[in-house]
């Protein structure tokens, strides 16, 4: 019998099959607009603009960029260029080496969805591509559709039933990277991106 | 009865302020998780169905297994099974060797220190990395995480400076947590780089889609995950539940319950390799399957180890987690290592508790924490010949009023002796870091007598005075 065998035959003898299903959870009603979301975010340590309509977003992300890079390097994914048209930064290949990525400052990923209870926005990895951009870069851009807005998770897993998760990975990201490991005390940017600002879009 | 416990307490208990700032900063995260909880108005419903879906998911837990394995090939993960911590950290070892890797990038996993993965690798000639900025903390002064999600808690700001300006490239004197946490990120980040695998443990595992969950708050597991081209995660046999409904309500209850967050920063749920990458899945048993077959105790396999008891603990918060001499400390620990460990000193560990139920008050699965650590002490704490002579003595002294009314003199009488130190003096361990209260000067039983006697005298003053 291999280990498998041996874990399973363990589990099966000891397990009894008795207890009866939870059932589904039945969350209480909760707001889903944007403003309430965005609160979430603030919490988060982050920051939250608009919802801004088509033609402004651009001004208004240009500007974030231009204050956070100084210069340096900025990527946006096909999606975010998509919205954005030309500005000042460049696009980025899905299948590029993670490594070439070590010096960019601020990146541009249009979320999947944002999750009121908790100012999560959802990515979704055929966006987040390559993987190590949105953990990567220094600082980080997510443009938000505020009609994506679920009210809590329940909802937000719901929505990953049908086929989000057959590309690697599907990443929650609520605020920028921190730490309390020292004393308890909370600091911005651990590993991840020191700041994150959250675009919504639509009126 | 001094356990092991005692003595280690003794040796590494934290005084003076650095108690303090110990005790305030896991009592904190224990305010925190209380306002997060009554903020939000689903909170003990949520634990409910918590409570009521482990027992479902590890009732049906082979199903769940084997779907998840199913679910996890078809995506392109491959999944491998170890009995005990031997076997998983051979088939780590395995897969780095085949692979000629050898730097490792790693974020946090208590199933890989119960197991002591990390020694296992390096003395053959892996180098591996803890990545999460407390682990890496404790990896550099040598010593095991004393918190589960606070690994280094129990360090000061200037004790990590001084580390930190010894191993790292940081000024002499620096003790500003960002500084000190800049310049780990930097540190840190050539590693990343350089790293030829990433290990993860996982804090769920979806059986209906074979996704695993990796939750941080420092991106750590994210940045390991997303640059080496070999990931290896390794998770417990009971972190499988059976769909993302369950996932959803485990995850509402854990970033809240563990620092009061409503959702921690990055909550990664990862369904096979990434395109050119591969993914290596470890279940282990290590001893759950044995809990599981136990039914006073199975219900502990519920834990989704976000801390909360450990922060609420009287005990914990006075003694720290080092105390404990095994990789989860805290309530959850001690009802954990009588089966998972196994060592006379960790079977004994039931014994640190002041049974006062804080725990199982806080739990978000609302396991009966308590109850479990008085059912341990009657099966699995290991009696010397002495204690069995002293629960004899005790015995028979309570069976006998006149011994024990005797006996209750005598201890007033040695009292103030036993209070002071001196050596040879029996208590002299508890008066370390403990005062004897003042006794009351005569027995409960004479007390009592005469609280009674003066209430009558009341009772009968009180009516006496009216017609």
């Amino acid at each position: 019998m291999s280990a498998r065998e041996r874990i399973l035959a363990r589990v099966r003898a000891a397990t009894r099959q008795v207890a009866p299903a939870p059932g589904t959870f039945v969350p209480g009603s909760r707001r889903s607009d944007f403003a309430t979301f965005a609160e979430l975010v603030v919490a988060a340590g982050g920051e939250a603009h608009g919802p801004f309509d088509a033609g402004s977003l651009v001004s208004h992300v240009a500007d974030r960029c231009r204050t956070w890079s100084g210069g340096a390097r900025v990527l946006a994914t096909d999606a975010a260029l998509a919205l954005l048209g030309a500005g000042p930064w460049q696009p980025v290949s899905a299948e590029a080496d993670p490594h070439s990525l070590a010096d960019v400052s601020v990146a541009i990923l249009c979320g999947a969805f944002g999750v009121a209870e908790n100012g999560a926005v959802g990515l979704d990895g055929r966006e987040a591509r390559p993987r190590a951009l949105p953990v990567l870069c220094e600082r980080l851009i997510l443009l938000l559709d505020t009609r994506t807005l679920v009210p809590d998770m329940h909802a937000a897993l719901a929505r990953l039933a049908d086929g989000a998760l057959a590309h690697h990975h599907f990443t929650f990201v609520a605020g920028p990277s921190k730490t309390a490991d020292i004393e308890g005390e909370l600091v911005l940017g651990a590993h991840g991106p020191r700041e994150l600002a959250v675009f919504g879009i639509g009126v | 009865m001094s356990s092991a416990l005692d003595q280690l307490a003794l040796e590494l208990l934290p005084t003076g302020p650095r108690l303090r700032g110990h005790d305030a900063a896991v009592f904190a995260l224990r305010e925190k998780r209380d306002v997060a909880g009554r903020a939000e108005p689903d909170f003990e419903r949520l634990r409910d169905h918590a409570q009521a879906a482990k027992v479902h998911a590890l009732d049906h837990l082979d199903a769940n297994l084997e779907r998840f394995e199913a679910r996890a090939t078809e995506a392109g993960a491959v999944v491998h099974w170890a009995e005990d911590a031997l076997a998983l950290n051979r088939i780590v070892h395995a897969l780095l060797d085949a692979r000629g890797a050898r730097r490792v990038v790693k974020s946090k996993s208590m199933l890989s220190e119960e197991c002591g993965l990390n020694p296992y690798l390096e003395t053959r000639g892996i180098e591996v990395v803890d990545t999460d900025l407390g682990e890496r903390i404790v990896q550099l002064g040598h010593e095991p995480p004393s918190h589960i999600i606070m690994p280094a808690i129990h360090r000061t700001r200037e004790d990590i400076g001084a580390l930190f300006a010894r191993e790292l490239d940081v000024p002499a004197g620096e003790t500003d947590p960002a500084r000190l946490t800049e310049a780990a990120r930097r540190h840190l980040r050539a590693h990343f780089l350089g790293a030829d695998a990433a290990i993860t443990g996982a804090n769920f595992a979806v059986a209906e889609s074979g996704t695993i969950v990796v939750v941080t708050n420092e991106g750590n597991a994210d940045l390991g995950m997303s640059l080496p081209k070999l990931h290896i995660a390794c998770l417990g046999i009971e972190k499988v539940i059976p769909g993302l409904a369950d996932l959803a309500v485990f995850l509402r209850l854990l970033a809240r319950s563990a620092t009061g967050q409503p959702i921690s920063v990055y909550t990664s749920l990862v369904t096979g390799p990434r395109p050119g990458a591969e993914l290596h899945i470890v279940l282990v048993d290590n001893g759950r399957t044995r809990l599981l077959a136990d039914d006073a105790h199975r219900r502990a396999l519920g834990c989704i180890r976000c801390g909360a008891c450990l922060n609420t603990c009287p005990v914990y918060r006075r003694a720290g987690g080092h105390a404990y001499g095994w990789a989860i400390p805290g309530p959850i620990g001690a009802v954990l290592a009588p089966a998972l460990g196994g060592t006379d000193a960790q079977r004994s560990l039931p014994l640190a508790s002041t049974l006062c139920g804080s725990c199982t008050a806080v739990c978000p699965i609302k396991i009966d924490l308590h109850e479990q650590l008085i059912s341990w002490r009657a099966t699995a704490v290991p009696r010397g010949r002495r204690e069995r002579m002293l629960a004899w003595i005790a015995a028979a002294v309570m069976a006998r009023p006149a011994l024990y009314r005797a006996a209750g003199r005598f201890a007033r009488w040695l009292w103030p002796a036993l209070s002071r130190r001196w050596p040879g003096n029996p208590a002299s361990p508890w008066l370390e870091a403990r005062a004897l209260p003042p006794h009351p000067g005569a027995s409960f039983r004479t007390r009592w007598r005469a609280r009674t006697r003066a209430e009558a005298r009341w009772r009968a003053n009180a009516h006496g005075g009216r017609p």
